[in-house]
Protein backbone atom coordinates (compact mmCIF):
# COMPACT_ATOMS: atom_id res chain seq x y z
CA UNK A 1 0.00 0.00 0.00
CA UNK A 2 2.76 2.42 0.99
CA UNK A 3 4.70 1.52 -2.15
CA UNK A 4 1.69 2.24 -4.28
CA UNK A 5 1.14 5.56 -2.54
CA UNK A 6 4.81 6.42 -2.96
CA UNK A 7 4.68 5.56 -6.63
CA UNK A 8 1.54 7.61 -7.08
CA UNK A 9 3.24 10.50 -5.23
CA UNK A 10 6.32 10.27 -7.43
CA UNK A 11 4.08 10.05 -10.49
CA UNK A 12 2.15 13.14 -9.38
CA UNK A 13 5.36 15.01 -8.72
CA UNK A 14 6.59 14.02 -12.16
CA UNK A 15 3.42 15.30 -13.75
CA UNK A 16 3.71 18.54 -11.80
CA UNK A 17 7.31 19.03 -12.89
CA UNK A 18 6.35 18.36 -16.47
CA UNK A 19 3.55 20.90 -16.22
CA UNK A 20 6.00 23.41 -14.78
CA UNK A 21 8.39 22.77 -17.64
CA UNK A 22 5.58 23.13 -20.14
CA UNK A 23 4.47 26.42 -18.52
CA UNK A 24 8.05 27.61 -18.54
CA UNK A 25 8.36 26.83 -22.23
CA UNK A 26 5.12 28.69 -22.96
CA UNK A 27 6.27 31.68 -20.93
CA UNK A 28 9.60 31.67 -22.71
CA UNK A 29 7.81 31.54 -26.06
CA UNK A 30 5.52 34.38 -24.97
CA UNK A 31 8.52 36.43 -23.86
CA UNK A 32 10.17 35.84 -27.21
CA UNK A 33 6.98 36.84 -29.03
CA UNK A 34 6.69 40.03 -27.00
CA UNK A 35 10.30 40.94 -27.69
CA UNK A 36 9.79 40.28 -31.40
CA UNK A 37 6.61 42.36 -31.34
CA UNK A 38 8.48 45.26 -29.70
CA UNK A 39 11.24 45.07 -32.31
CA UNK A 40 8.66 44.98 -35.08
CA UNK A 41 6.78 47.91 -33.59
CA UNK A 42 10.02 49.86 -33.39
CA UNK A 43 10.68 49.07 -37.02
CA UNK A 44 7.18 50.23 -37.95
CA UNK A 45 7.66 53.46 -36.01
CA UNK A 46 11.00 54.06 -37.70
CA UNK A 47 9.46 53.42 -41.11
CA UNK A 48 6.60 55.80 -40.30
CA UNK A 49 9.10 58.44 -39.33
CA UNK A 50 11.00 57.94 -42.60
CA UNK A 51 7.74 58.06 -44.59
CA UNK A 52 6.69 61.24 -42.86
CA UNK A 53 10.02 62.90 -43.69
CA UNK A 54 9.74 61.73 -47.31
CA UNK A 55 6.20 63.14 -47.58
CA UNK A 56 7.28 66.48 -46.13
CA UNK A 57 10.22 66.68 -48.49
CA UNK A 58 8.05 65.79 -51.46
CA UNK A 59 5.46 68.42 -50.53
CA UNK A 60 8.19 71.00 -50.15
CA UNK A 61 9.54 70.12 -53.60
CA UNK A 62 6.09 70.42 -55.18
CA UNK A 63 5.48 73.77 -53.50
CA UNK A 64 8.78 75.09 -54.85
CA UNK A 65 7.80 73.83 -58.30
CA UNK A 66 4.38 75.52 -58.17
CA UNK A 67 5.99 78.80 -57.07
CA UNK A 68 8.40 78.51 -59.99
CA UNK A 69 5.43 78.06 -62.32
CA UNK A 70 3.82 81.24 -61.03
CA UNK A 71 7.05 83.14 -61.49
CA UNK A 72 7.54 81.80 -65.03
CA UNK A 73 4.04 82.97 -66.00
CA UNK A 74 4.66 86.38 -64.46
CA UNK A 75 7.95 86.64 -66.36
CA UNK A 76 6.17 85.71 -69.58
CA UNK A 77 3.57 88.45 -69.01
CA UNK A 78 6.33 90.89 -68.19
CA UNK A 79 8.09 90.17 -71.47
CA UNK A 80 4.96 91.17 -73.35
CA UNK A 81 4.02 94.20 -71.27
CA UNK A 82 7.27 95.53 -69.75
CA UNK A 83 7.44 99.35 -69.82
CA UNK A 84 4.02 99.55 -71.52
CA UNK A 85 5.40 97.48 -74.35
CA UNK A 86 2.89 96.76 -77.12
CA UNK A 87 4.03 93.74 -79.07
CA UNK A 88 1.62 94.55 -81.91
CA UNK A 89 3.02 98.02 -82.47
CA UNK A 90 6.57 96.74 -82.15
CA UNK A 91 5.82 94.09 -84.78
CA UNK A 92 4.60 96.80 -87.18
CA UNK A 93 7.65 99.01 -86.59
CA UNK A 94 10.30 96.30 -86.49
CA UNK A 95 8.71 93.36 -88.28
CA UNK A 96 11.86 91.36 -89.03
CA UNK A 97 13.37 91.76 -85.59
CA UNK A 98 10.16 90.74 -83.80
CA UNK A 99 9.73 87.80 -86.18
CA UNK A 100 13.22 86.61 -85.26
CA UNK A 101 12.49 87.06 -81.54
CA UNK A 102 9.18 85.25 -81.78
CA UNK A 103 10.68 82.34 -83.69
CA UNK A 104 13.49 82.05 -81.16
CA UNK A 105 10.92 82.19 -78.37
CA UNK A 106 8.94 79.43 -80.10
CA UNK A 107 12.02 77.20 -80.29
CA UNK A 108 12.77 77.87 -76.62
CA UNK A 109 9.17 77.18 -75.58
CA UNK A 110 9.17 73.92 -77.54
CA UNK A 111 12.39 72.91 -75.81
CA UNK A 112 10.73 73.66 -72.46
CA UNK A 113 7.89 71.28 -73.35
CA UNK A 114 10.40 68.58 -74.29
CA UNK A 115 12.21 69.02 -70.97
CA UNK A 116 8.93 69.02 -69.06
CA UNK A 117 8.05 65.71 -70.69
CA UNK A 118 11.28 64.22 -69.36
CA UNK A 119 13.92 64.97 -72.01
CA UNK A 120 17.54 64.95 -70.86
CA UNK A 121 19.33 68.28 -70.50
CA UNK A 122 22.07 69.06 -72.98
CA UNK A 123 25.53 69.86 -71.53
CA UNK A 124 25.05 73.49 -72.68
CA UNK A 125 21.81 73.77 -70.74
CA UNK A 126 23.43 72.37 -67.63
CA UNK A 127 26.46 74.63 -67.96
CA UNK A 128 24.48 77.82 -68.51
CA UNK A 129 24.99 80.29 -65.69
CA UNK A 130 24.75 83.59 -67.56
CA UNK A 131 21.53 85.30 -68.61
CA UNK A 132 22.68 85.24 -72.23
CA UNK A 133 23.07 81.45 -72.11
CA UNK A 134 19.77 80.46 -70.57
CA UNK A 135 16.40 79.52 -71.98
CA UNK A 136 14.34 82.51 -70.81
CA UNK A 137 11.05 80.67 -71.31
CA UNK A 138 11.72 78.28 -68.40
CA UNK A 139 15.10 78.96 -66.77
CA UNK A 140 14.38 76.93 -63.65
CA UNK A 141 13.56 73.88 -65.73
CA UNK A 142 16.08 74.26 -68.53
CA UNK A 143 19.05 75.65 -66.65
CA UNK A 144 19.24 74.22 -63.14
CA UNK A 145 22.60 75.87 -62.47
CA UNK A 146 21.45 79.37 -63.34
CA UNK A 147 20.91 81.61 -60.34
CA UNK A 148 18.87 84.67 -61.09
CA UNK A 149 19.97 87.93 -59.52
CA UNK A 150 17.19 89.70 -57.68
CA UNK B 1 -5.24 -7.93 -2.26
CA UNK B 2 -7.99 -7.02 -4.73
CA UNK B 3 -7.91 -3.42 -3.52
CA UNK B 4 -4.14 -3.26 -3.83
CA UNK B 5 -4.39 -4.40 -7.43
CA UNK B 6 -7.00 -1.77 -8.17
CA UNK B 7 -4.88 0.99 -6.63
CA UNK B 8 -1.82 -0.31 -8.46
CA UNK B 9 -3.70 -0.32 -11.77
CA UNK B 10 -4.97 3.21 -11.11
CA UNK B 11 -1.45 4.39 -10.29
CA UNK B 12 -0.13 2.89 -13.50
CA UNK B 13 -2.92 4.59 -15.50
CA UNK B 14 -2.10 7.95 -13.87
CA UNK B 15 1.59 7.44 -14.58
CA UNK B 16 1.01 6.55 -18.18
CA UNK B 17 -1.43 9.34 -18.92
CA UNK B 18 0.83 11.76 -17.04
CA UNK B 19 3.49 11.27 -19.71
CA UNK B 20 1.13 12.43 -22.36
CA UNK B 21 0.37 15.78 -20.66
CA UNK B 22 2.13 18.56 -22.58
CA UNK B 23 3.36 16.08 -25.11
CA UNK B 24 1.08 17.28 -27.91
CA UNK B 25 2.84 19.17 -30.63
CA UNK B 26 1.49 22.65 -31.16
CA UNK B 27 0.78 23.76 -34.69
CA UNK B 28 2.61 26.96 -35.51
CA UNK B 29 1.17 29.20 -38.17
CA UNK B 30 3.54 31.67 -39.79
CA UNK B 31 2.22 34.63 -41.69
CA UNK B 32 4.80 35.96 -44.09
CA UNK B 33 3.90 39.23 -45.77
CA UNK B 34 4.44 38.96 -49.48
CA UNK B 35 4.96 42.46 -50.90
CA UNK B 36 2.96 43.47 -53.97
CA UNK B 37 4.78 43.19 -57.24
CA UNK B 38 6.20 46.47 -58.44
CA UNK B 39 4.43 48.00 -61.40
CA UNK B 40 7.77 49.33 -62.59
CA UNK B 41 6.58 51.18 -65.66
CA UNK B 42 9.30 53.11 -67.45
CA UNK B 43 8.87 56.86 -67.37
CA UNK B 44 7.04 58.21 -70.44
CA UNK B 45 9.20 58.88 -73.45
CA UNK B 46 10.19 62.51 -73.78
CA UNK B 47 8.57 64.53 -76.53
CA UNK B 48 10.50 65.60 -79.59
CA UNK B 49 8.71 68.54 -81.10
CA UNK B 50 9.00 69.70 -84.67
CA UNK B 51 10.09 73.23 -85.38
CA UNK B 52 7.61 75.66 -86.81
CA UNK B 53 8.07 79.11 -88.26
CA UNK B 54 6.15 82.19 -87.31
CA UNK B 55 5.57 84.81 -89.98
CA UNK B 56 4.58 88.30 -88.98
CA UNK B 57 2.31 89.90 -91.49
CA UNK B 58 1.34 93.54 -91.41
CA UNK B 59 -0.68 95.66 -93.86
CA UNK B 60 2.64 96.88 -95.23
CA UNK B 61 4.48 93.62 -95.82
CA UNK B 62 1.48 91.44 -96.76
CA UNK B 63 2.10 91.51 -100.54
CA UNK B 64 5.77 90.76 -100.04
CA UNK B 65 5.07 87.86 -97.66
CA UNK B 66 2.56 86.22 -100.01
CA UNK B 67 4.88 86.68 -102.95
CA UNK B 68 7.68 84.99 -101.02
CA UNK B 69 5.39 82.09 -100.13
CA UNK B 70 4.43 81.62 -103.78
CA UNK B 71 8.09 81.79 -104.80
CA UNK B 72 8.89 79.04 -102.33
CA UNK B 73 6.05 76.91 -103.67
CA UNK B 74 4.00 77.27 -100.52
CA UNK B 75 0.27 77.92 -100.71
CA UNK B 76 -0.21 81.66 -100.23
CA UNK B 77 -2.38 81.31 -97.19
CA UNK B 78 -1.63 82.08 -93.54
CA UNK B 79 -3.50 81.18 -90.37
CA UNK B 80 -3.47 84.35 -88.33
CA UNK B 81 -3.51 85.52 -84.76
CA UNK B 82 -3.73 89.04 -83.43
CA UNK B 83 -0.97 90.23 -81.13
CA UNK B 84 -3.27 89.73 -78.12
CA UNK B 85 -4.16 86.21 -79.19
CA UNK B 86 -0.50 85.44 -79.71
CA UNK B 87 0.08 86.37 -76.07
CA UNK B 88 -2.83 84.14 -75.04
CA UNK B 89 -1.37 81.27 -77.06
CA UNK B 90 2.04 81.76 -75.44
CA UNK B 91 0.43 81.76 -72.02
CA UNK B 92 -1.65 78.67 -72.79
CA UNK B 93 1.42 76.80 -73.96
CA UNK B 94 3.28 77.80 -70.82
CA UNK B 95 0.40 76.42 -68.76
CA UNK B 96 0.32 73.16 -70.71
CA UNK B 97 4.06 72.81 -70.22
CA UNK B 98 3.72 73.47 -66.50
CA UNK B 99 0.93 70.90 -66.17
CA UNK B 100 3.08 68.38 -68.01
CA UNK B 101 6.00 69.10 -65.71
CA UNK B 102 3.80 68.89 -62.62
CA UNK B 103 2.28 65.56 -63.69
CA UNK B 104 5.69 64.11 -64.51
CA UNK B 105 7.02 65.32 -61.21
CA UNK B 106 4.10 63.77 -59.33
CA UNK B 107 4.66 60.49 -61.16
CA UNK B 108 8.34 60.53 -60.18
CA UNK B 109 7.49 61.30 -56.55
CA UNK B 110 4.90 58.49 -56.41
CA UNK B 111 7.39 56.10 -57.95
CA UNK B 112 10.08 57.14 -55.51
CA UNK B 113 7.71 56.78 -52.55
CA UNK B 114 5.97 53.53 -53.43
CA UNK B 115 8.67 51.83 -55.47
CA UNK B 116 11.93 52.88 -53.88
CA UNK B 117 15.10 51.46 -55.34
CA UNK B 118 16.51 48.66 -53.22
CA UNK B 119 19.22 49.85 -50.83
CA UNK B 120 22.55 48.49 -51.92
Amino acid sequence: MIVVLLMAGIGGAGIYVMKLRSDNAILKANQHKLETAITEQNKVLEQQKEDFTAILESNKKLNVLINTFKKDLQDLDKRFTKKNRDIGKLAIDRTDAIERIINKGGVNAARCIELASGAEHTPEELKATLKSEINPECPALANPNYVQYQ
Amino acid sequence: MYNINKIFALAIIILLTGCSIGGEKKIKIFSVEEPRQKLDYPMPTALQLEELKWIIITSENAQEVFAKLEEAGIDPVLFGLTDKDYQVLARNFAQIRQKLQETNNLLEEYKKYYEPKEKE
